[in-house]
């Protein structure tokens, strides 16, 4: 086709600048002629992206020897973000590009915003793009991406799932398949001050009586409760831990229960009727709750363990009195909902050899501790909690202890479109503009729609 | 490109050909661009069509999705609501303030040059810029608005603006959609204005005509082609606000400060519904030609 274009370039192109005389009858006709090529040229223009992004039988693979380069999606990029946690996986990176001559990793940067983020992704799936290769995804995405066969399982990595920490596998297996590898392991817990609180509470009411009493005893608190109440992901996070406070469940089919109805009456109370937390939690993300804990202004704050390094490092104001732990609940187990990083691997990449390596690099002990040194981010694989990671940072003996109490979010393909409904409800109740109970009633009728899989 | 002479009948004339072969690339840019987008987002209205379903595959579903816009149950109607009241207030609002600047900026006071420019200011910047500067001077902790209100000993010192009351939010969105929209209906009505002969006023001074009298008979009827274009232009783009509402309050609290745009764009990229978002889209459209329809019919400029 190319050749048979070029001519047509020719032919059309020749004549057009000529001074020559007036084309008669004849010259017309010709003129006629090169008009349709030119148009069959644009024609093929127009079509060929088109004809490209068609695609085969499954993609051509590259082997793991050759020289090639692989695209890899980072939340928040390899720019210092959240923690540290860009930096991180910028060492992780080089590292891998190091022991792997020949192999490339070209971080694509995506939002921080996981929100936004979802949409970069799902834009680039949408487009049918074979790159980026490999997504650092949040734990919700999988189901939704697998339905869409965007993303492949991970069956042929080698993975072994007796690896991975409790609740990992089964928050990303899709339809019996696994579908992504936790990356790090994140769960939504409860951070106090030991010296202000001197028994951690095991019951929301105890935890809202111990807020309160604080308040009293310390006039530099401005909140009792530090929590994410923005209209986004991470109140939804927030919001499964007070479901497993009161014994509920966020599950679509069935979301108007009594215990769920306690669960978000404790969010809209905590705010307008115990006072310990401020209204403006309604625009908070981790890192408002952040600096208010860290800032040593809250008493209590929900957040993900990347907090405790950072409360506990020099210079915080409350280093040496930060505690953690699950969630209390009046079912006497407390909850930590498990919502962390997973990567996926693109079902058109053309490089799933190098993308299993890199995979397989970011899973092993030795840099799941170096990460979770330099970052936070607690390791997903039970080998990685060594005594030299517990020497250089003791907090993740602490951590472990929450671990257990993890809760894997659901696991759906419209879990996207249920969170979004779950987001509008939380938002409408701290907004104080709908009781939880008329809320919580037309959600369900929402949700429930989505329960399918 | 210059025809050379009137094509007669089937025959064409010399270079004719050449001629409609040259445009032709452009004319197939443009269709692929704009009548083909517009078909298939109409096809798509009548269709399933879930990319994150492919299972789901692309049924004719006829209108179902355009009576989804209008229930209640999907909270669309709701966003249709929000839609038509903001733009029913928003827009009178802008207009009046900006005839008021406008007239101001028409007399010959001191500064007036830098007036000018000063006030072009807020319309310069990118409106998902000044939402995201707008979001940061709201915040209740470390913003400047609570602040200053604070200083002043005014109400509204300790108000969480964004996402806490439903008034607020909708305060707040229309400040900021006023404070940039204000310049461009003042400069553009500051033009019309310019554009009304001297002599008119002067005698109309002299018949002894008040001030109010001139605005109304010579003023207002000489503006209409401007306070034309002003209006369409603001009304469309209050119809179609989206930008400040995602970087403001993502359609919260609740769904209450959702905009037809806005649940547009949660159709198509979060539940990447194609359906639902191409019958979104086109009951967008419609109403949008409707109303700059309304316009041309009511206020028929002068000179057309």
């Amino acid at each position: 086709m190319s050749e048979r274009v070029a001519w047509d370039i020719e032919a059309a192109g020749s004549p057009a600048g000529g001074a020559g005389p007036p084309p008669s009858g004849r010259a017309g006709q010709r003129a006629r002629t090169r008009g349709s090529a030119a148009l069959a040229l644009a024609l093929c223009a127009a079509l060929a992206p088109a004809a490209c992004g068609g695609g085969g039988s499954g993609p051509q693979q590259v082997p793991l020897g050759a020289r090639q380069t692989i695209v890899f999606a980072v939340q928040g990029g390899i720019s210092a973000s959240l923690g540290s946690e860009g930096r991180a996986t910028g060492q992780e990176i080089a590292a891998f590009e190091k022991a792997h001559r020949g192999i490339t990793v070209q971080v694509l940067p995506l939002s921080e915003d996981v929100n936004t983020s979802y949409q970069q992704v799902t834009q680039r799936f949408l487009a049918g793009s074979s790159t980026p290769d490999l997504v650092d995804s949040d734990s919700s995405w999988p189901a939704a991406f697998a339905r869409a066969q965007w993303i492949t399982p991970l069956t042929h990595f080698g993975l072994d799932p007796a690896a991975f920490l409790p609740g990992a596998v089964a928050a990303t297996t899709y339809q019996g398949q696994l579908y992504a590898a936790y990356w790090y392991y994140n769960v939504e817990g409860l951070y106090y001050r030991t010296g202000l609180v001197h028994s951690p509470p095991t019951t929301p009411q105890a935890l809202v009586a111990d807020a309160q009493q604080a308040l009293r005893k310390d006039p530099s608190l401005r909140e009792g409760l530090a929590f994410e109440g923005n209209k986004y992901e991470g109140l939804v996070t927030v919001f499964i831990d007070f479901l497993g406070a009161f014994g509920g469940k966020l599950d679509p089919a069935n979301l108007d229960t009594p215990a769920n109805l306690k669960a978000l009456q404790f969010l809209h109370d905590v705010v307008y009727a115990d006072h310990i937390a401020p209204q403006a939690v309604t625009s908070w993300t981790e890192q408002n709750v952040q600096d208010a804990f860290v800032s040593g202004q809250a008493a209590f704050a929900t957040n993900w363990p990347y907090l405790l390094g950072l409360a506990e490092a020099k210079g915080s104001s409350v280093a040496g009195q930060t505690g953690f732990i699950p969630f209390p609940s009046q079912t006497g187990k407390g909850v930590a909902t498990l919502a962390s990083d997973v990567l996926t691997v693109n079902a058109r990449s053309t490089h799933l050899a190098a993308d299993a390596a890199l995979v397989k690099w970011l899973l092993s002990p030795a840099q799941q501790t170096a990460r979770a040194i330099e970052s936070g981010d607690p390791p997903s694989v039970r080998a990685a909690y060594t005594r030299a990671l517990f020497k250089s940072a003791p907090y993740f003996q602490v951590d472990e202890k929450v671990f257990a109490a993890a809760v894997p979010r659901l696991v759906s393909p419209n879990y996207h479109q249920i969170s979004a409904d779950i987001q509008a409800m939380l938002s409408s109740v701290l907004a104080n503009s709908q009781t939880p109970a008329q809320a919580l009633k037309a959600t369900a009728q929402q949700v429930a729609q989505l329960a399918k899989p | 490109m210059t025809a050379p002479g009137r094509s007669h009948g089937r025959r064409w004339r010399p270079g004719e050909g050449l001629g409609y072969a040259m445009a032709s690339p452009a004319v197939l840019t443009l269709l692929a661009l704009t009548a083909f987008p517009i078909l298939y987002n109409l096809w798509n209205s009548v269709h399933y069509d879930n990319l994150l379903n492919p299972a789901g595959g692309h049924p004719f579903t006829g209108l179902a999705n355009y009576t989804k816009v209008f229930s209640s149950q999907t909270g669309l109607l709701a966003a249709v609501e929000h839609t038509v009241g903001y733009t029913a207030i928003s827009v009178p609002v802008e207009v009046a303030l900006g005839l008021g600047i406008a007239l101001l900026l028409d007399r010959p006071i001191p500064g007036r040059g830098i007036c000018r420019a000063l006030i072009l200011l807020p319309w310069a910047v990118p409106s998902v810029v000044s939402a995201i500067m707008w979001k940061t001077l709201l915040d209740p902790q470390t913003g400047g608005v609570d602040y200053v209100l604070g200083l002043l000993h005014l109400p509204g010192a300790h108000i969480t603006w964004l996402n806490a009351s439903v008034p607020t939010t909708w305060l707040a969105i229309g400040v900021i959609d006023i404070w940039q929209s204000v310049p461009f209906v003042a400069i553009l009505l500051l033009a019309g204005l310019q554009g009304i002969p001297r002599e008119l006023y002067e005698a109309a001074q002299v018949d002894g005509v008040s001030a109010w009298q001139s605005f109304r008979r010579i003023t207002l009827p000489l503006l209409r082609p401007a306070l034309l274009v002003v209006l369409v232009f603001r009304t469309l783009s209050a119809f179609l606000i989206f930008d400040i509402i995602y970087a403001l309050t993502g359609g919260g609290p609740g769904t209450s400060t959702t905009t037809l745009a806005y649940v547009d764009w949660n159709a198509f990229l979060t539940s990447s519904d194609f359906g639902l978002g191409g019958a979104i889209s086109v009951v967008m459209v419609i109403a949008v030609l409707a109303i700059a329809a309304g316009y041309r019919a009511t206020i028929k400029p002068a000179t057309a």
